[in-house]
């Protein structure tokens, strides 16, 4: 029921910034348009669209698996059962899997080894909206990825060379633009550094996409458009590259917007 | 003798060793081939001038940027019938295209178009700098292959790397430098 709603209010908030986009002569602040599309929806519908990935994945988080448990029994970084601020802490060294895991890969590995499930029946989307529901209990939380573990330091020194690696037929890396050019536009899209908080807003809602990113399919979109072949979700370049990413963001001291966030 | 076959066995050593990868390059290897065939064939496809960006964080030391410019030069090529200056109208087509020139992801090009991005400089009114033999041949070779005059730039080579032809690369500089080009009225 209330997922019908959302075609119908992106009808209306995609006239609303058609609109303002023509009629504006200086080019639009990004996040001001992005507060103001949100604001409509509460005004609206009083919920956000983030909120109903929030509610299926609470679903599916409950759900029984094939071996009869959900996914209580899985340890995102603070013992089992536990999901208050565990977003703040990953990437990290998980023992049992013996490997650095965010949390969207954490989730993969807990249906798997936790609930039974084999990797061909584990949905993409349903690992979008669990990770929405762990990390909506991390909202304005301060990052905290301090690498520690040997397999959390190679992992942050494998991210960083991934970070500046110019591939492809854009010449592009990271690097090149979101540390020498941060604060600059790619068309209207704001580019930050990880210094300035950079993979501080996902999972979010992006209103221009009428999806919910979370942070792999974010890095996905950006290699995307830079014309390299993303890569595989819950593979190592996301967890390197993530573990860099949001290392440096704790180094400056940021924190998490409302999470899951609203975006452009 | 017993001295030289030492250092003969010593050196075959070392030889080896450099020929191995180190520890980190294997492991990053292994990292990206994580990712799939297809981002592993990109990443791992890195050109000589790619890898010497990525190495030296897009700051070359000065003594490798001569020879660095002069193959960046030597890549660009040239149209069949030799003019600089193609046709505008084709050129603002591949200017645009997100798949092609995707040019106003960092510039400003004509004054309606406000979703442009600020990484490069804007080009509005780039035909002020007037038609020159100088001028065109620098605005065709910038485009064609822009590390032939800044190494590791963010501005990509699109010539190179055949996102557009030399015959495009010619209607690219006309839409910049045509009088007649929306860039260039007011």
């Amino acid at each position: 029921m209330r997922k019908r709603l959302v075609p119908v209010l992106l009808g209306l908030a995609g006239l609303g910034a058609l609109f303002a986009y023509t009629q504006g002569q200086k080019p639009l602040d990004p996040f001001e348009e992005a507060m103001r599309q949100r604001q409509m929806y509460l005004e609206t519908f009083g919920v956000l669209p983030g909120e109903l990935f929030v509610e299926e994945g609470k679903e599916l988080f409950h759900r029984k698996g094939p071996s009869g448990k959900t996914l209580e029994a899985c340890d995102f970084g603070k013992g089992p059962g536990v999901l208050e601020g565990v977003y703040a802490i990953l990437p990290r060294y998980f023992p049992d899997s013996r490997k650095v895991e965010d949390l969207e890969s954490r989730v993969y590995t807990c249906m798997q080894t936790v609930q039974g499930y084999k990797p061909g029946e584990i949905k993409r989307e349903e690992v979008q909206a669990i990770t929405t529901y762990i990390a909506s209990f991390s909202s304005k939380a301060k990052i905290q990825v301090v690498p520690k573990h040997p397999e959390e330091l190679a992992m942050y020194n494998l991210g960083r060379e991934l970070w500046y690696t110019r591939a492809g037929s854009r010449d592009m890396s990271c690097a090149v633009c979101h540390d020498q050019y941060a604060g600059q536009r790619v068309r209207l899209s704001p580019v930050r550094s990880p210094k300035q908080g950079l993979g501080n807003e996902w999972p979010a809602y992006r209103f221009e996409a009428d999806k919910l990113y979370t942070m792999e399919d974010r890095i996905n979109f950006c290699y995307e458009s830079i014309g390299i072949h993303p890569p595989a979700f819950y593979s190592e370049p996301h967890i390197a590259l993530t573990v860099y990413m949001l290392a440096e963001a704790t180094k400056a001291g940021k924190t998490f917007e409302e999470l899951p966030f609203f975006t452009r | 003798m017993k001295r030289s076959a030492v250092l003969a066995i010593g050196l075959l050593l070392l030889g080896l060793g450099f020929s191995q990868l180190s520890p980190f390059k294997a492991r990053l290897q292994a990292a990206i081939q994580s990712g799939g065939p297809e981002f592993a064939q990109v990443m791992l496809g890195q050109d000589k001038a790619q890898a010497l960006c990525t190495q030296y964080r897009d700051k070359l030391p000065p003594e490798l940027i001569p020879a660095f410019l002069e193959e960046q030069k030597a890549l660009i090529k040239y149209p069949q019938n030799g003019k600089l200056m193609g046709d505008w109208k084709n050129g603002e087509k591949v200017f645009t295209d997100p798949r092609r020139g995707n040019c106003y992801a960092c510039h400003q090009g004509v004054a309606d178009e406000v979703a442009h991005g600020t990484m490069g400089p804007s080009l509005l009114n780039y035909g002020a700098r007037g038609q020159s033999e100088a001028v065109v041949r620098y605005t065709y070779e910038k485009i064609y292959n822009a590390w032939a005059f800044v190494p590791c730039s963010l501005m990509y080579r699109g010539g190179v790397h055949g996102l557009f032809t030399p015959e495009e690369t010619a209607d690219l500089v006309a839409f910049l430098l045509d009088p007649e080009s929306p860039i260039n009225r007011r």
